[in-house]
């Protein structure tokens, strides 16, 4: 019997004697991209970067309308000042998710490896036919914390509501493989199931993103050719030409490193994604209008807009050395959530404005 | 008040048939002491042997030879556990298999003993990506496995009721030890059985 159990226990070393790794050990990666920067870095650094610590982030899109006053004719000169400086461009690429990076060299060919899929609020369309593109975004990590924290537009101060957050952030950006619609790009897509063309992020003329994970690039379109294509029901259309769909593994993304204040918008998260707008109470101390472009307009309106205001509203754009692009919207009446309609507003300055503001103040009926 | 002393009479009568007490369950239920050999054959719960967490479940049998109180004889379970991280689903089978040991003690239908088993347990791993899958992921980067062969060694009280005939209802249960990848992994094991004495 012993000599049974001794060649049991013999036979069974031979046979198992792999080692178990139970959850440990390091994760698999979903996907691997290279990335390489082009361009000199000493050419486009920043004044303020001492010890730059360059990063390669993986950040997921979101889609995004403008606010109507940044894509409708403007009323008057002072209007469109404040729209070119607070109104980014409406085709850019509109961050909202930063899942995974690395550090990067530039010049050198770096892999990054994402350990988690996008998650299902990331991914446009249903369960049996989604998407999720994403920029591959080069900044310095100036906090040091890892990853890039996503900023905000400044908005001016103002009176009755909670202080906003305006999430600002040290990081700088120097490059993104999708800044916008409008130039050429290569994005990272995940797909599940079917692929559907929708307006998000649109490919129109383009293959289908590849299943999983694929690197796309295509040349991009022009505003004007956005919006007759919109005119005309249909989505612009890229040029056959400059699109190509690959595997990430065969594919070396290329970034070319700019000045910061070309691409730093790609680092902008916005507050709002619907177009919608939240007018705010005037404070009692005037705003900056000395270095902010800054105008009064009427509240805009699209056809068939049921809920036109004659209000005339001040406009305070951010300046141009701010991060992010934005508008501060005021108004003498309003409601509670920045709403402009309601029963019972929240405040009415029509009576007693600012001794500061500076538009015409509407008669109260 | 006829009525009332026909429901007090009723109630006198029962109370003296329920006195009369019931049939001995060893008159309805015969069974047999059985001889030196025993079968079992159950379901078992236990720790993983190589997991940190979860329950595994599966079957086991053994077989037991002598008379009380010394006795020998040999077992095997296989029992296996699905537990999940963010990043992997790991599955262990364990395939245990003992020479055992034990000191019994028979009192009536009951017998009460205490089991020492050493052997080793083969433990299949199966390691999923998750995500994997969504992810085009194929082949090792999806799953991987492994098979080892670790020392391992269980301690059980056992208890048996002959139950009708040759048959008994068997429950055993104690702390089970391994050496898995150099260091001592204590778990537990347990199971409920049936057992053929001839």
């Amino acid at each position: 019997m012993i000599r049974i159990a001794t060649l049991a226990a013999i036979s069974g070393s031979l046979l198992g004697c792999d080692s178990l790794v139970g959850f440990g050990g390091d994760a698999t990666p979903l996907v691997t991209i290279q990335v390489q920067t082009t361009g000199d870095f000493e050419a486009v650094r920043s004044p303020l970067g001492t010890n730059p610590d360059l990063q390669v982030a993986v950040v997921w899109g979101t889609q995004w309308l403008p606010e109507a006053l940044c894509f409708l004719p403007p009323e008057s000169p002072e209007v469109a000042a404040a729209v070119v400086q607070g109104c980014r461009n409406p085709l850019s690429f509109t961050p909202t998710n930063v899942t995974s990076g690395g550090p990067i060299t530039p010049g050198i060919p770096t892999d990054i490896s994402l350990l988690e899929l996008p998650a299902a609020d990331l991914l446009f369309g249903d369960v049996t036919a989604r998407v999720a593109y994403a920029s591959l975004v080069i900044y310095d990590d100036r906090d040091h914390s890892g990853t890039l924290e996503l900023a905000r537009a400044r908005r001016q101060p103002t009176r009755g509501f909670d202080p906003e957050e305006d999430a600002a952030t040290n990081d700088v950006v120097y490059g993104a493989s999708f800044l916008a619609m409008t130039e050429p790009d290569t994005r990272l897509a995940y797909r599940e199931g079917a692929f559907i063309e929708t307006g998000y992020f649109p490919r129109h003329g383009c293959g289908v993103p590849l299943p999983a994970f694929s690197i796309l690039t295509a040349g991009g379109f022009s505003i004007a050719a956005a919006v007759i294509a919109t005119q005309n029901g249909m989505l612009p259309s890229q040029d056959p030409a400059t699109c190509s769909e690959h595997k990430p593994e065969d594919t070396l993304v290329s970034i070319p490193l700019r000045p910061t204040a070309e691409v730093r918008e790609v680092g902008c998260e916005q507050r709002r994604t619907d177009s919608s707008v939240r007018y705010r109470e005037p404070p009692e101390t005037s705003p900056d209008l000395t270095t902010h472009s800054y105008a009064c307009a009427k509240i805009p309106s699209l056809s068939g807009d049921s809920s036109a205001n004659s209000q005339i509203q001040l406009i305070v754009a951010t300046n141009a050395d701010e991060t992010c692009k934005g508008i501060t919207h005021y108004t003498l009446l309003g409601c509670d959530e920045g709403k402009l309609m309601c029963d019972s507003p929240e405040w009415d300055y029509r009576a007693t404005p600012p001794d500061w503001w500076p538009c015409p103040v509407q008669a109260v009926r | 008040m006829l009525r009332l002393v026909s429901i007090l009479a009723t109630l006198l009568i029962a109370r003296v048939c329920f006195a009369e007490g019931p049939t001995v369950a060893s008159d309805s239920f015969p069974y047999r002491p059985g001889g030196p050999i025993l079968l079992d054959a159950g379901l078992v719960l236990g720790f993983p042997t190589a997991l940190p967490t979860g329950l595994s479940r599966g079957v086991g049998a053994g077989v037991t030879f002598g008379d009380c109180p010394l006795r020998w004889g040999a077992r095997a379970a296989w029992v296996t556990a699905t537990e999940g991280t963010q990043i992997w689903t790991v599955t262990h089978s364990d395939l245990r298999a003992r020479l055992t040991g034990s000191a019994q003690h028979d009192a009536g239908r009951g017998s009460l003993g205490i089991r020492l088993g050493i052997g080793g347990t083969l433990v299949h791993e199966t390691r999923t990506r998750n995500q994997g899958a969504r992810a085009g992921r194929t082949g090792s980067e999806l799953e991987t496995s492994a098979l080892a062969m670790v020392p391992a060694s269980d301690l059980e009280a056992v208890v048996g009721l002959h139950l009708l005939g040759p048959w008994l209802l068997t429950i055993s249960g104690g702390p089970s030890f391994a050496v898995v990848d150099g260091s001592l992994h204590s778990s537990w094991t347990a199971e409920l059985g049936v057992a053929w004495q001839p």
